[in-house]
């Protein structure tokens, strides 16, 4: 019983002392597992990770606060204070998402890529270029298996970042994958800069 | 490619009228005329050479200009000329035929006959043939007869009324008269017949491959504005603009335009028809921003084949919802109103519509009725349909009673659709459509009245029982992909009941759907669960939560469970042999028992204390516990009586796949006991 005394005490303490805690997004983590998906989604041939793109990542810095919890001073800390942050990917979900996407970024978006008609946008999406190099007969295919590859890509970025139990990561982990789709993109295709204007690599 | 093709002859024919009027006895003549004008073309810098030696039958006629312009028209020349042996016909006219070149381009055979009341022009190259005739009683007409005339030929024409258009390929027939007066408009008119029309835009938004067609046109081009009016056959060819994809298979289509555009304006079609049969048939009016997008927009439309429709003009839009799959049966008549090129009315009538989509497993029968929708004044609608299947289950016959009004679309009354031999009722159903950036919503309340969950599991292949789901959800909300439910749901089964709360969807019709949900397990008895389970048999009261229950494509990717029984009065709490083996089985555990572990084999049921089973589900392990630790193990069944029989597990995190695969062999009684 006496044990539990000095609980109120405590209590005031840390409702008075605010402290937080700041949770750093994993950055490190997340480029290592994007690229592993992305390699995988774009094919075993991919030209490696290069510098051509400009690596800083304005997302890095972003934290994410959390408030003291006073279960803390008996010894009770949340789970995510305790550990260190990793990036999972490899729920069923999410593999078989990526089983998809490579099924059809081999089946029909590769060839385009070559051509130049695709390209991968700066929000972490592949995008209709230059619709004009795609016969017209294929363009509405295209034009499916591009809106397709957005869906699973964005379902990607949501679930790897609830799957984490971080939802609100969820754009600076597309930042992530957007970067790693251009680092990872094979010489001759095309992506969007920064600023939105297309670039050949 | 277009450089490359010979152009129209129109301003030569001034020109050689004006040669009449040189001395023809000369041995040689040469005439600069700084600028010819003339109706359709203006020619700079223009320069005659005639040589005639004596006594011959023919002299040789050269002319160049540095420039010629037929603005209205859109050809612009650089460095024209043409040579040729220049002879009487006999009949006191001209004739003269050689070689057309212009600035780099390929040449074309020029032949030009000058009678006295007429002059004919003929532009050869290769199988094309453009001839043109005109008559000194009307100098104001000009005829012009194509045969197999590249599409090219006209890039140039048709660039005044669509700069982005370019014609890729295609040919020609038919006959044009082009009527200059001195006082506009200069006016076109005529029937042609085009094969093989391919058309694209720079950014490949508008494409056409292998359009075959004949129509009527009549174009005319003021000052400060030109009109065309189409009508005509399409009898073949696909066509993109934009997300629409049309491919015109067999039998022709009747279609008419009419086009007006003022100044550098975006074109006005004031009238558009489109006769495809039972597929679909248009008209209205339609206007279009100098980009070619769709500003304004009232047509009507009917299709009594909503099959064909979605097939021939619906892929391209069906496609990027992710909805290609999708098979439809019936009839619509709709009126659909765009202003500042967002939807403003839809005036639809529905005809017994059935409507499938296996990708989401979402189908409609006897879709019937109307639906309107304004982003002005109030109007009412009715749908109704007679049934229909989500996910595999079926659902009844309902009546959905709109009311529109600024873009919104509400239930003007409670819906209720009968589902599972229960009712589920929509309280308050409001949707808004997409418009200014913002995408779809919904908000609804949610009743859901003694829906039978036995029904259920039997469409998805469980076990047979009997137990009802009821609850209010007062609040939920659809809106970027997500589904959110305020409230919860309560299951009556088992004698018992399991409260659903924290419920929550994404992408419910897209991608990997996800169900995020806390189930409370009150007062159930195990006894019932066992049966239905065939887990052996256990007698006894169960509680517990999963708590953030997370289903990513209907597989459970986390969770945080805790079972657990409760003693009551008069209920005797038993386990039979095989129950403990499938328990020992699931929670990799092994038997402690305070009797030799053979005889245990000699007891069908034994008493126990208390059963507790706990499992944290994350990155596909699961952490498992039980009613406490013991030893390096925990506790799953505490045994009671004689003989008393322990269930301890030792394994704390269990692969998930593994522990599935063992859960499916305890229910069908393939495990074999492991006994200390």
């Amino acid at each position: 019983m006496r044990r539990w005394m000095g609980m109120p005490i405590a209590a005031v303490m840390a409702l008075t002392a605010c402290v937080t805690i700041n949770v750093y997004f994993p950055a490190a983590e997340a480029k290592e597992a994007a690229k592993e998906f992305v390699e995988k989604v774009i094919g075993e041939d991919a030209q490696q990770s290069t510098p051509a793109v400009d690596p800083d990542s304005p997302g890095d810095g972003g934290g994410m606060a959390f408030r003291f919890d006073p279960l803390m001073l008996i010894g009770i800390a949340p789970a995510h204070a305790q550990s260190q942050p990793d990036i999972t990917i490899k729920t069923p979900a999410i593999q078989s998402i990526q089983s998809g996407m490579q099924r059809r970024f081999d089946g029909s978006l590769k060839a385009h890529f070559d051509s130049g008609a695709l390209g991968f946008t700066n929000d972490g999406l592949v995008s209709v270029r230059d619709a004009s190099l795609i016969g017209l007969s294929d363009r509405v295919a295209v034009n499916q298996a591009v809106a397709d590859q957005n869906r699973d890509a964005k379902a990607v970025y949501r679930e790897v970042a609830v799957a984490n139990k971080h939802p609100e990561w969820e754009s600076q982990i597309r930042a992530v994958f957007s970067r790693q789709w251009i680092a990872s993109a094979r010489s001759g295709w095309w992506y969007q800069d920064a600023g939105g204007s297309w670039k050949q690599k | 490619m277009l450089s490359s093709m010979p152009r129209l002859p129109v301003p030569m024919l001034p020109l050689l009228l004006l040669l009449c009027t040189m001395q023809a006895h000369a041995h040689s003549a040469v005439v600069k005329i700084a600028r010819v004008i003339t109706p359709v073309a203006t020619l700079d810098k223009v320069e005659l050479t005639l040589a005639w030696p004596d006594d011959a039958r023919e002299g040789r006629l050269r002319m160049h200009a540095a420039r010629v312009d037929a603005a209205e028209l859109g050809y612009h020349f650089s460095a024209l000329e043409w040579e040729c042996p220049l002879r009487r016909d006999g009949n006191g006219g001209w004739q003269c035929d050689g070689l057309l070149r212009a600035g780099g381009s390929a040449p074309a055979m020029l032949s030009i006959n000058l009678a006295s009341a007429s002059t004919d022009a003929v532009l050869s190259s290769k199988q094309a043939r453009l001839a043109i005739h005109r008559r000194a009683a009307t100098p104001d007409d000009t005829t012009i007869e194509l045969s197999k005339v590249p599409l090219a030929w006209v890039q140039a024409l048709s660039s005044q009324a669509w700069a982005a258009g370019h014609l890729r390929a295609g040919s020609l027939d038919g006959h044009l008269v082009v009527h200059a007066p001195e006082q506009p408009p200069l006016r076109v008119s005529g029937h042609l017949r085009a094969t093989a029309v391919a058309i694209e835009t720079p950014d490949g938004s508008v494409a056409s491959e292998r359009l075959d067609g004949g129509f009527d046109i009549d174009y005319r081009s003021f000052p400060d504005a030109t009109e065309v009016s189409i009508d005509g056959r399409l009898s073949g060819g696909e066509f993109l603009y934009g997300t629409s994809y049309i491919s015109l298979t067999e039998g022709s289509r009747r279609f008419a335009i009419d086009a007006l555009r003022k100044g550098d304006d975006g074109w006005m079609f004031p009238r558009v028809e489109w006769n495809d049969g039972d597929s679909l048939r248009i008209h209205g009016s339609a206007g279009f921003t100098p980009a070619t997008d769709l500003q304004t927009l009232d047509v009507s439309l009917e299709s009594s084949d909503l099959g064909s429709l979605s097939k021939g003009y619906l892929s391209g839009w069906l496609a990027i919802a992710g909805l290609s799959g999708l098979q439809a049966k019936g009839a619509l008549e709709a009126r659909i109103g765009v202003k500042n090129a967002q939807l403003a009315v839809v005036d639809a009538r529905l005809y017994d519509i059935a409507l499938l989509d296996p990708g989401t497993a979402l189908a409609f029968d006897g879709l019937d009725g109307s639906l309107r929708f304004s982003d002005g004044g109030v109007v009412d609608s009715q749908l109704q349909w007679t049934s229909g299947s989500l996910a595999g289950i079926p659902f009844g016959a309902a009546t959905l009673p709109w009311r529109s009004s600024q873009g919104d679309l509400d239930a003007r009354a409670d819906i209720e659709v009968p589902m599972l031999a229960g009712v589920v009722r929509f309280e308050g159903l409001h949707l808004r459509l997409p418009r200014d950036g913002k995408g779809f919503t919904m908000r609804s309340g949610l009743v859901v009245d003694q829906l039978e969950l036995g029904r259920l599991s039997a469409i998805f292949g469980g076990p047979p029982f009997s137990g009802t789901l009821s609850g209010t959800i007062p609040v939920m909300r659809y809106a970027d992909d997500r589904l959110d439910f305020d409230g919860g749901l309560t299951m009556q089964l088992f004698d018992g009941r399991i409260d659903v709360s924290a419920l929550a969807m994404e992408r419910p019709f897209g991608v990997a759907p996800s169900l995020t949900a806390d189930f409370a397990l009150h007062d159930l008895d195990l006894r019932t669960i066992t049966g239905v389970f065939d887990l052996g048999s256990i007698n006894g009261r169960l509680e517990g939560r999963i708590d953030g229950l997370r289903l990513v494509d209907w597989s459970p990717a986390a969770f945080d469970a805790e079972l657990h029984t409760i003693r009551k009065a008069g209920v005797r709490q038993r386990i039979s042999q095989r129950a403990v083996q499938g328990i020992s089985s699931v929670g990799d555990a092994s038997f402690v028992s305070s009797v030799q572990g053979k005889l245990i084999g000699m007891f069908d049921d034994f008493g126990y204390a208390n059963i507790g089973i706990s499992c944290r589900l994350s990155n596909e392990v699961c952490s498992m516990g039980g009613l406490h630790s013991a030893g390096a193990g925990f506790t799953i069944v505490e045994g009671a009586g004689i003989p008393r029989l322990d269930v301890v597990g030792f394994n704390h995190d269990v692969d998930w796949p593994t522990l599935v695969e063992r859960v499916m062999a305890a229910t069908s009684g393939d495990v074999a006991p492991v006994i200390e």
